[in-house]
């Protein structure tokens, strides 16, 4: 549907100039009975192969790699798949809780669902963001290798910029002495994000799938985090965890604090992850909700539809640019969290474990 | 519910790529940034403080340079005044020692006068005295020629120088 942003371009010139091909065009979306709600969640969601700019028809076929109940691995091109093609007992589900899944059935005839690890466009999107965030970090890096003290220029310096921003704003700040043993992690996340968010602005091949609004990547991400938090915690962390500095009637016949506690070692993540999660797929829906108004509004002639299209895309043109914005503050914020949660690990000593108290 | 269930698939895919990333990038990106980006910052302040002290040490020097220059402006100007003092101490000096030596000219200048005074004086005298006799010689002569009386004088005269010697 994003990709449709570029019709619509199209469409505002022959709106007004050539009614009578916008008829024809709002006509034929018509007679292919438009699915708001199924065009949505296709762009939100998954897909096996990844649609060229505009068409519907070229796609780029990607390799389905999938295990069967016998444990068998398969791995074919995703095209050979499409249009409900069988290939080798798997197929796309049209229905059912697997729907827009591969699918195979075993000897019993049950439908059964493979496990699927097919690198499917979010996987591709995925490999583009960290090329392309290996190339923006070692980019600076090898900037300082050749020209040691020298400032860096334009892109370079952009990204240096964003460096010394998060590092000595957030990491530092937030850590203290840890800084250098944190920040590595602390700054992949941040940009891994950044880039993730922004490709999934971009509306055509490179760009476009909607990565940090999936939950399996977010998930990743804060299990990263809550991984990082917990296995570099200190003792004293711990401590405070089972045994936290409360009067004795919360913690000894009733554990009331440690569970508290405990409970709140999984939501701190958990709070991460759902953040990311929906901010990114809130953004990406309200935009495919507008452009889809142009198609639903599609059948009421060139008039309403010209009127809708120009709303519709000035719109979405302000919530792409907020999403812009979104995209930047949802990767600081993750990175600004998983700092504060990891110096809320690393507290040493009496007084601190009181400031943590208060931070919570 | 699509949304909210994790795919496996994806789940793996993410992990295995983040995991690569961030090994790749804590191996030889960010520790050679961070430490760039501190040796930097070290450098910069480092240049910052040296120019202050350069510019410090400048302002004194130049505020060292006025004080000598109205230093020695002071010291020109006593040597200026000494050596005024000195030239008319100078010119005191030898006017006195030229009034001193004027003084003995003049004592020497009226001294010889004096003798020579004195001497023409006494030539004067001589020579008046000479003409005397001469013109008493004269006289003399003249009344000597005839007279015998005279001779006797003569010749008692020349008793008396005999008899003086």
């Amino acid at each position: 549907m994003r990709k449709q942003i570029a019709y619509i371009v199209a469409f505002l010139l022959m709106a007004f100039s050539f009614n009578l091909s916008a008829q024809e065009m709002s006509g034929t979306e018509e007679e292919q009975a438009f699915n708001p709600k199924e065009t949505i969640f296709k762009h939100l969601l998954d897909e096996y192969s990844w649609e060229l700019p505009f068409s519907h028809e070229h796609k780029i076929s990607l390799p389905v790699i999938v295990r069967d109940y016998t444990g068998d691995w398969h791995v074919f091109w995703s095209h050979r798949i499409d249009h409900g093609q069988q290939y080798e007992g798997f197929y796309i589900a049209q229905d059912g809780p697997n729907k827009g899944k591969v699918e195979s059935i075993d000897d019993q005839g049950n439908r059964y669902r493979p496990l699927d690890l097919s690198i499917t466009k979010n996987v591709l999107a995925l490999i583009i963001a960290a090329l392309l965030c290996l190339w923006c970090v070692l980019s600076v890096a090898r900037w300082y290798k050749k020209k040691h003290y020298k400032a860096p220029r334009k892109g370079v310096g952009a990204i240096e910029f964003l460096i010394e921003f998060i590092y000595t704003g957030v990491i530092k700040s937030t850590l203290g002495d840890k800084a250098p043993r944190f920040a590595p992690y602390l700054l992949t996340i941040f940009f891994f994000i950044l880039l993730m968010n922004l490709l999934g602005l971009i509306v055509i091949f490179p760009g476009g799938a909607n990565l940090t609004g999936n939950i399996a990547v977010t998930m990743v991400l804060a299990l990263c985090t809550f991984i990082v938090v917990n296995v570099k915690g200190t003792k004293e962390y711990w401590k405070e965890t089972f045994w936290p500095d409360v009067p004795m009637w919360l913690k000894f016949p009733l554990p009331i604090m440690p569970l508290i506690e405990v409970f709140g070692i999984f939501t701190k993540p958990a709070a991460l992850m759902v953040r990311l999660f929906a901010n990114m797929m809130g953004g990406h829906m309200i935009i495919l909700s507008l452009i889809s108004l142009i198609f639903i509004f599609g059948a009421f002639g060139a008039v309403v539809v010209g009127g809708i299209t120009v709303i519709s895309v000035l719109f979405s043109l302000f919530m792409l640019m907020i999403d812009t914005l979104v995209s930047f503050i949802q990767a600081y914020v993750f990175t600004m969290l998983s700092t504060l949660f990891i110096s809320l690990a690393q507290a040493e000593g009496h007084h601190e474990g009181k400031v943590e108290k208060v931070k919570k | 519910m699509e949304l909210f269930t994790p795919e496996i698939g994806l789940v793996f895919w993410m992990f295995v790529v983040f995991v690569i990333l961030f090994v790749i990038l804590a191996k030889f990106g960010w520790p050679y940034i961070l430490r760039s980006l501190d040796e930097r910052a070290e450098f910069i302040d480092k240049g910052v403080e040296y120019a202050q002290e350069a510019k410090s040490h400048l302002d004194n020097a130049q505020a060292e340079a006025k004080a000598l220059l109205v230093e020695a402006q002071k010291q020109q100007m006593e040597i200026l005044h000494e050596a005024a003092q000195m030239k008319t101490q100078i010119i005191e000096e030898a006017r006195q020692a030229a009034s001193v030596e004027a003084k003995k000219v003049m004592d020497a200048a009226a001294v010889s006068i004096e003798q020579a005074r004195k001497e023409s004086e006494l030539q004067f005298r001589r020579e008046v005295s000479q003409f005397a006799l001469q013109i008493a010689e004269k006289m003399m002569r003249k009344q000597l020629s005839d007279d015998k009386t005279q001779v006797e004088m003569i010749d008692k005269l020349l008793n008396e120088i005999e008899n003086q010697n």
